[in-house]
This record gives structure tokens, sequence and C-alpha cells, in this order.
């Protein structure tokens, strides 16, 4: 890599030999630099990746143990007795079921409902200048960033004046509070990215402006719709806070049921309860992986937590 | 702020066929679905809890009374700087350590290891799960009785008897920051190694061969470049735990004697458990004109950075 650097200038024999001793001094120094922050660099990763890591070794230890072995003390950091029965466990308590079965459908739905809407409202950003479009992209960023306790604390009262605690439509519509600035954030960007030429070429052949968007645009748009629906049901379905307050057993999603199944006054049966976080763990990482590619650029983009 | 560079110009994308409605209508009748929204479950409801906090009102009952400053005087007289302080705590400890956590992971993963990319994408996993899973995780680590910390320090000697890290006053937030800390290191990881992929390679080689040390070349090269990112990184965040509920709220629900009392908890708590929602708007009013601060600095440093 060095060898560029280190190339004499045609000259003189005394000339040429300097200049490539100090190309042998830097190439040792660079060969040293590189020998340290590989060390460097190993022991970050070792000691962050503890830290990092062991807890999740913990969370699947601890859901393949017995609890005879689980409430041991010393814990045994090496379960000896692998079991998967608190797993089994799970298939067979009705009223979890019905908390995931409420998950997917209100975290789905909000995804649903935040793409369209934002679908619009990121192409308008996009693609259109007019007044107050920047003061409308500002609200949308900062509605990010109000307090959800405070929020969820008005919510309530408007959900209850309508009638509408203990729904699916409460959930949905609290949620899409914070799905919906994040996917016109992200769909925004990614519309940022069509050229404005292809909609020229639209209109010049004659297609009208809801032709160009439905059937020119949104086509090329899908694989990041798709995208920012995969980060709003995520949220949806990571959501504790709006869950909790605004439905009761029968409405409620899988985070805020998971504390009211397993965070008792008693005991918690903690290898069951780290087997059912797996278990609701799943698709939120299934989902990653999918969007390892999306991840920075969406996160740069409208600023996803 | 986007990584696509967005394009200046208006774009030229007339109606030629009949259309009765100018661009900027067109436009605007996109954005009316999501402004409907937003104002009904947006703004609607944060512009009343501005109004709520100057009555007396049970959050169960339909009537209220105006009572002026009452409700912000209870705070101001009361609690709120303890419940700032401990917010601050917080928001300073779980922006902080993480940041130092992710960035120095980040560095290191920059650094042309092999493995990385399948480094980066296993360290994501305690970002990437639900954060109710997260605070359980950890409930189950500083566990009083059966805690593997209690565990390891005990067998190591370092204390001699467990310690119920969540139950104790001088403990509870500590622990509370370590949890934060280990939900958002990833997150500041994958933001600064982006910041730092682009800083050339080229630029560390030759203050290398100039005879720059590793910190010099730190300082000279690395930090101008991740500079920007780190900066909406850390202020994002700070206004992310500023407003951060749900990991206090799981662990300690405040407590143990208020001592991880911070705004979010404290106006939930007082909606919630005790009804009284002219109290608990009011200091949520309090917290919002501090959070507003924040976000006026925020938006101020992504408009310099480009079309945001």
């Amino acid at each position: 890599m060095t060898s560029t650097t280190s190339t004499p200038l045609s000259g003189t024999g005394r000339l040429k030999q300097s200049a490539t001793s100090a190309g042998n001094t830097s190439r040792r120094r660079i060969r040293k630099d590189l020998l340290r922050s590989r060390i460097a660099a190993w022991t970050a990763i070792l000691v962050i990746g503890a830290f990092g890591l062991l807890p999740v070794y913990w969370l699947l230890a601890t859901a393949l143990s017995s609890p005879e072995d689980a409430f041991q003390f010393p814990p045994k950091l090496i379960p000896t007795h692998i079991t998967f029965s608190n797993f089994t466990a799970l298939a067979d308590n009705d009223q979890l079921i019905k908390y995931m079965i409420n998950s997917l459908v209100v975290a789905s739905i909000t995804a649903v409902l935040s793409v369209v809407v934002a679908t619009y409202m990121g192409y308008s950003f996009s693609k259109f200048r007019y007044r107050g479009r920047r003061s409308l992209m500002h609200m949308v960023l900062a509605s990010q960033m109000f307090p959800q306790a405070l929020l969820l604390v008005t919510l309530y009262a408007v959900f209850s004046s309508f009638g509408l605690l203990n729904t699916y439509t409460a959930l949905v519509l609290s949620f899409t509070t914070f799905t919906m600035p994040l996917c016109v954030w992200m769909l925004k960007g990614i519309f940022d990215t069509i050229p404005d030429a292809l909609l020229e070429a639209a209109s010049i052949d004659g297609a009208s402006r809801w032709r160009t968007l439905h059937s020119i645009v949104a086509p090329l748009a899908a694989p990041g719709m798709i995208a920012a629906g995969l980060f709003a049901f995520v949220r949806g379905w990571n959501d504790f806070i709006f869950a909790v307050t605004l439905a009761d057993k029968e409405k409620q999603t899988l985070p805020p049921g998971l504390v009211s199944t397993y965070i008792g006054e008693f005991q918690a049966a903690w290898p069951e309860l780290m087997a059912a976080s797996l278990v609701v763990s799943i698709p939120v990482v299934v989902a990653f992986m999918f969007l390892q590619r999306y991840l920075v650029g969406g996160m740069t983009a409208g600023s996803v937590k | 702020m986007s990584t696509a560079a967005p394009p200046r110009k208006a774009a030229p994308h007339r109606e030629r066929t009949g259309g009765r409605l100018s661009n900027g209508a067109f436009a605007l009748l996109l954005t009316a679905p999501g402004i409907a929204l937003f104002a009904t479950i947006i703004i609607y409801p944060l512009v009343s809890a501005l109004f709520t906090g100057f009555f007396k009102q049970d959050l169960r009952l339909p009537g209220r009374e105006f009572v002026g400053l009452d409700n912000f005087a209870y705070w101001l007289d009361g609690d709120f700087l303890t419940i700032l302080k401990q917010t601050l705590v917080f928001t300073v400890g779980a922006t902080l350590v993480p940041f130092v956590l992710g960035f120095a992971l980040a560095l290191a993963l920059n650094s042309g290891l092999k493995g990385s990319g399948f480094m980066r994408g296993l360290f994501l996993f305690p970002w990437v799960i639900p954060g109710v899973v997260v605070s359980f995780l950890w409930m189950w680590i500083f566990n009083a009785n059966y805690g593997v910390l209690n565990g390891i320090l005990m067998d190591t000697g370092i204390i001699d008897e467990s310690v119920s890290w969540l139950g104790r006053p001088g403990t509870a937030m500590l622990a509370v920051i370590i949890t934060k800390t280990w939900a958002s290191f990833p997150w500041m990881m994958v933001m600064l190694l982006a910041g730092l992929q682009t800083v050339p390679k080229e630029l560390h080689e030759a203050a290398s061969i100039d005879g720059a040390g590793a910190i010099r070349r730190f300082f000279a090269v690395t930090w101008p470049q991740v500079r920007g990112v780190a900066s909406i990184v850390l202020l994002l965040e700070f206004i992310w735990n500023f407003q951060h509920f749900d990991t206090i709220y799981v662990l300690t629900g405040g407590g143990p004697a208020g001592a991880t009392e911070t705004f979010a908890t404290a106006v939930y708590q007082t909606a919630f458990k005790g009804f009284d929602i002219g109290r608990a708007t009011a200091l949520g009013g309090l917290w919002m004109l501090l959070l507003l601060l924040l976000v006026a600095v925020y938006l101020r440093i992504t408009e310099r950075k480009g079309d945001a």
C-alpha cells in the first residue's frame, strides 16, 4: 500500500536511496501501528462483546433450563438439564396465544395504514414544492419527539369519551402516532431517489398525476414501502406503553401481556418468561434480517430508532 | 438529512391532460389524510394536554374545575427539581455510556478485521429485541435471590452477599442505566460505523506515514469526518432518553422510594395511578417546554445538514 508514496522522484542515486529508506521506516511504522490497532480492536470487541452477548446467552440458557436449575443460587452458568418444556408450555397458554393474535392484527393494520398515508404524504414532500411544505415536514419530524407518556394521558381521555378504549382501533391509532412520522420520512427518502425525468416522461405520455403515482412510482418504490411497513410493524409489535394503558386483557398485545402473565405479586416464572421473550423476539429478528439493507439509510433518513 | 441527495429543483411534473387542480393543490391533497390523522391523534391531544394542566380533573370522571396555576405550583413547590435531576441523570448516563461503547465498537469493527460484518449483525441483537424483553432479561440478571450478576460477583469475591440491585435506591438508577445502555449501544454502533465508513482509508495511511500516532489520527482524521453523525446520534438519543418510559417502568416503576422517578414515570403514575389528569398534564407541560428546547436544537442541526 505504501509503494506509491515511497516511489522516488527520478533523480540522483543518492536521492533515490534516501527515499527508499524513508519508505522502509514508514512501512515499519505502519506495520507496528496496524498491530497495535488490531490489539486495541480485539480488546474492545471482547470486552464490549461480553457485555453485549452474555445477557443473550443467559436469556437462551434460562429459557432452556428446568425450574430447578434456574432457581439455584449461585446460578449454574451452563444448564445441566436442557429442556424445551418452557417452550411447549407456551403453546398451551390460551391467553398468551390471544395476546399474540392481538399483536399480529394490530401491528399489521398499523403498518398498512401508516404506509398508505405516508406514501401520499412522502410523495408530496419529495416531488412537489409548495408553501407550507417545510413546516409540515418539520411538524412530522418533531412529532416523533414529543413525550409519549404525556400524549397517552390525553389520548386516553379522547378514546374514553368516544368509547374506543379496549379496541383494536385505539391501539392502531395510538401506534400510528409513532409509526407514521417514521414512514413519511423513510418514504420521502425513497421517492427522492426516483428521478424527476421519469415523472416528466409519464406526464408527456399523457399519464395523469394519480396514474403516474399509482402505476409508475409506487411499483418502483415498492421495496422501500415494504421496508417502511416492516419497520412500522416492528414498532407496533414492540410497543408497551400504549398497549398497557389503552387495552385490557381481551385486546392487549404481547409485551404488556407478558408482564401481566409472568410478573405478578408472586415469584415470576423466569424460565418460562425467558422462553416467551425469545418467542416474542422471533418476528422482530426475522424482520430485521430482511431490513439489514435499509437499516442505516432508513435510520439516517427518518431518525428511526 | 436523508442519505440520498434530494432533488433541489421544483419538480416539473405538470398535468397536461385535463387536470383541474394546480400542482400545489394536488400536493396538498396528497398530504390531506396524513394531516387529518396528525391533527386528530397528535396535535389535538397535545394541545388539549396543555390546557388540562390548568384544571382539577379526575381521569375517570367527565367534569373539571378551573384551578389556575395550582397544578404547576404543586410540582414546582414539590418534587419538580428531584424529578428533573433524576431525569437528567438517567438521560445523560443512558446517552453517554452507550455512545462510548458504540463508538469503541464501531472503531474496532471498522479497522478491517475479518468477520466484522457478521459481528455487526450479532451485536445488533440487543437493540432489535423488544424493549420489554430487554427489561425482563435484566430484571432476571439483577434478581436479588437468583440473579446471575450476584452469582458471578460473589464467586469472584467482589461482594459478600446478594445485592438487591433494583430494590435499593442507591443502585436502582445505575441498574436502569445499564439496561438502557445495553439496548441502545448497538444502534450507536451502526450509525457511527456508517459514518466511519465514509472516511477514506488513504487519509489514515497518509497521516500514519507523516508520523501521526493513533490518538492524533483519531482527532485529526476520524473525528472531523464522523462529527456530524456523532452529534445527531447524541442529540437524538438524548431527546429519546429524556422521554423514555418502558425500561424504567418495567424495571422499577419509578421506585424504590422514587429513586428512579423521571418525567415519564411521574406523569404516567399521576394520571393512571392517581387519576389526577390535571397534575399529570401540568408536569407534562413543564416537561414539554424543556423538550421543545431540545427539539429546536435538533431541527437547527438537521436543517444545517441540508434539505431536512
